[in-house]
């Protein structure tokens, strides 16, 4: 690949699949997908792909499309403020299989979190329209993290394959930053990549960038002229920003994460409340700490209905320095006490590991070899956000994992769904409010269908309760 | 007669077929009677019979096609005011057909959640269709509906059922079933339902299916630990316990995955927080903490923060306890 004076970003965007870092799990499910397209279309015509940014989203839809021989018909935010401006540039493409040149056409909407208020909505509801409508596939890509997940983008992912995008791997990252060395034929030294892959917090766009910065035109390239990266002034990614945020002393300190972090006020609470029971390790700064953040909602909530938008300041002030204030007493050892206790908990010694603190999380590494011990030790670390580094054989446990709202909500999305049509046949034929029939009835109605098949089978009937939801009773 | 769930297969049919509440009882066979009833309003703690007694005057009153005279809403399951004024009008407008019976009967369940301002709209509508359809409100506290609707209703007052009747009527279904129930078993039911048949009932089922023999305590304790009430209290002493990454793993279970409403929880919580076996000054702080929690929920304030933000309250208290 010839220097063509494009940036490196895009000079080594990934153009097929085998150049995709990271996310194999999701860009596997993507594939399926599309393949499973073949046999005409699918129950679900669209895909949803959401992660922060730089992950390779938009990559691997550009990749895959590629790969499968696909005709890419890109969609951008600005297109879609309203149905008849989308419905104009879209609406004929998807109803066309194929292009004059015999490719099958996909659908790609770029940049969905572009969308937002109300004056929108018709565009969310034009893209609705059009994907229960299509005979084509429909990919739709959003940087997006938070509650917004629910609320904005419900009725898409109802009708959508979701699919979660995560930060890429560190190990991927240094793979792929030593790839593009090798490729430009610079000398890069080892420690220098590190520095830059752990800088680029699972953001690998942003890593080329910076690895750019430094290595262009030169032949060799130092820790020393990496670490005047530094902290580059760039917007904090969220981990290190809530770093800053719990060891500040001063309210002014602790609020300037809002202004500094690349997240909204709202997804920030939310890391906040996800990840303060870990910091504050002593119980009385835990339940101040949690007063405060409960307080800031209250602040929200007013400002909200009130419709007095400075009210929110009232809130930042109690999300930020109150609870970062509150830690008096916290070692700040939570995480630690906490994989100890998933040590002991799966039965393991203490000694049977160490665990290193280091800058891009706690490092867990096993004494001796593992055996069968392994799975159920790792999906307990991954529960805490951790992954296997097998390069250097240890998990690393990131500080700060992610609000775990989303991944509960889409992992529930269709047991929730039926909950609520059982809850409706139960309060019909029970006599009672479906919230009644959700607190009191359900529960029980589990236990026996778990319990007694026979029993099982005479209520289901009489419920007139579907396959699935007879299926969902019992497990 | 076959049934699905035991508490409807052993719902009483007739007025004649109810045991409890029998002064209520001979009042509504004198409205049977007359072919004319007054608008009602029941209220009283739940499963003692309000929801019965509304149904089987109904079947007494309109024999067996009773189902096209009556119109069931639950309050709490309709959105706003305008929806049921909307459901209300449909089901007015067509007069009753019956020869003998002028009106047909609209029954609106927990109608005491309500706010005042909806119900003085229902209060408006029940004069309007006054001629051809009767209401029957049905909710736990009379102190919940506005005056002006009590004056416009017959108000019967449902009292609790003693454990004698209560036990009475497990028993008699136990056996119809041919469920062996203990003495202990019996107990643990009583104590756990609260006066309240259905639950009772709906215990005893659950109970008997995971039981190939008898159903002891050890059964209907079994079932308590699965179900919300247990699952709460698995919460709280998580909370305790200084466990608090856990107690909010059970929070969140409990409200996205089961979708158990905010106030079902803190109701439960509160009633399990007076069971505890703490010090008694401890369940005034901790019962003033659950009615901040309480109130805020009422204003709008999102449900998950705030009961964790309880449940840090209860980790403080468990460690000070020690």
């Amino acid at each position: 690949m010839s220097d063509d004076g494009r940036p490196w970003a895009s000079r080594f965007r990934p153009s097929t699949l085998n150049e995709i870092a990271g996310n194999e799990r999701a860009v596997g499910q993507l594939r399926g997908w599309l393949r499973s397209w073949e046999k005409g279309p699918p129950e679900r015509r669209a895909a949803f792909l959401y992660g922060p940014p730089g992950v390779g989203k938009t990559c691997s839809v550009v990749a895959l499309a590629n790969d499968l021989g696909f005709d890419l018909f890109e969609v951008n935010a600005s297109d879609y403020r309203t149905k008849k401006r989308l419905d104009e540039l879209v609406g004929r493409a998807s109803m066309q299989t194929m292009t004059i040149t015999g490719k099958r056409r996909m659908i790609l909407f770029d940049e969905l979190e572009g969308v937002s208020g109300r004056e929108d909505r018709g565009g969310i509801s034009a893209i609705v329209s059009l994907i229960k409508g299509t005979r084509v596939p429909i990919v739709l890509v959003a940087t997006a993290t938070g509650e917004m997940w629910e609320d904005k983008f419900g009725p898409l992912v109802d009708l959508s394959l979701v699919i979660e995008y995560r930060p890429v791997p560190f190990s991927a990252i240094l793979r792929r930053l030593r790839e593009i060395a090798d490729e430009l034929g610079t000398q890069v030294e080892e420690e220098a990549l590190e520095h830059l892959a752990h800088r680029s917090q699972g953001d690998l766009r942003s890593t080329i960038n910076d690895l750019e910065a430094i290595a262009r035109g030169a032949e060799r390239v130092t820790m020393a002229e990496a670490e005047v990266l530094g902290e580059r002034d760039r917007s904090d990614y969220t981990p290190d920003a809530l770093m800053k945020m719990f060891s500040s002393k001063t309210l002014m300190d602790a609020r300037r994460v809002i202004s500094s972090s690349l997240i909204s006020y709202d997804t920030l609470f939310d890391w906040i409340y996800e990840n303060l029971p870990v910091v504050l390790d002593d119980s009385g700064d835990l339940a101040e700490g949690m007063d405060a953040l409960a307080l800031a909602d209250i602040h929200q909530t007013r400002g909200r209905r009130s419709q007095e938008y400075r009210l929110l300041k009232y809130m930042f002030n109690d999300m930020t320095g109150g609870v970062a204030l509150s830690r008096s007493r916290s070692e700040g050892a939570g995480l630690v006490k906490l994989v100890r206790r998933k040590v002991a908990e799966l039965g393991f010694q203490p000694s049977s590991f160490t665990i290193t603190e280091r800058p891009e999380g706690l490092q867990i590494k096993p004494v001796r070899y593992l055996g069968d011990d392994w799975r159920p030790f790792n999906s307990a670390l991954r529960g805490m956000g951790a992954q296997w580094v097998r390069e250097g054989g240890y998990w690393n446990v990131p500080y700060f994992r992610p609000p775990q709202l989303i991944w509960r909500y889409r992992k529930t999305w269709h047991s929730r769904r039926r909950l609520r049509s059982v809850a409706e046949r139960v309060a019909e034929r029970c006599h009672v409010s479906t919230r009644e029939a959700v607190a009191e009835v359900i529960p029980l109605l589990k236990v026996i269908f778990k319990e007694d098949a026979s029993m099982a089978k005479q209520i289901s009937g009489w419920l007139e309760l579907d396959d699935k939801e007879t299926k969902w009773l019992k497990s | 007669m076959s049934s699905g769930m035991w508490a409807e297969k052993y719902r009483p049919q007739n007025l004649d077929d109810m045991v409890n509440q029998t002064e209520i009882v001979s009042r509504l066979k004198n409205f049977v009677k007359d072919r004319n009833l007054p608008h009602l309003l029941f209220v009283g703690p739940a499963g003692v019979g309000k929801t019965t007694s509304i149904l089987a005057l109904a079947q007494d009153l309109y024999g067996p096609g009773y189902r096209s005279f009556i119109l069931e809403l639950n309050a709490s399951d309709e959105r706003g005011i305008d929806v049921i004024r909307e459901k209300v009008k449909n089901f007015a407008r067509t007069a009753a057909i019956s020869s003998e019976v002028p009106f047909k009967i609209l029954i609106m369940d927990e109608a005491d959640s309500l706010t005042s301002a909806a119900q003085h709209a229902l209060r408006r509508t029940m004069e309007i269709y006054t001629r051809t359809c009767r209401f029957c409100l049905i909710g736990n506290y009379s102190e919940r509906i506005i005056e002006p609707i009590q004056s416009r209703c017959s108000v019967f007052r449902f009292s609790p059922l003693s454990e004698k009747d209560l036990k009475g009527r497990v028993r008699t279904i136990a056996k119809e079933e041919g469920v062996n129930l203990i003495p202990e078993g019996l107990d643990a039911i009583f104590d756990a339902a609260e006066g309240d048949l259905r639950k009772a009932t709906n215990l005893l089922q659950a109970a008997a299916a995971t039981q190939g023999g008898e159903v002891d305590d050890i059964a209907i304790y079994g079932v308590l630990g699965r179900v919300s009430p247990g699952k709460v209290r698995e919460m709280i002493n998580l909370g305790l316990k200084g466990e608090f990454l856990e107690a909010r793993e059970v929070l969140r279970a409990l409200l996205i995955d089961e979708g158990l409403a905010a106030e079902d929880i803190i109701r439960m919580i509160y009633s399990e927080v007076l069971r505890l076996g703490i010090p008694e000054k401890r369940k005034v702080q901790l019962s003033d903490a659950i009615g901040e929690v309480d109130y805020r929920l009422t204003q709008g304030a999102r449900s998950e923060i705030q009961l964790s933000a309880l449940l840090a309250k209860l980790a403080l208290a468990g460690e000070e306890m020690c």
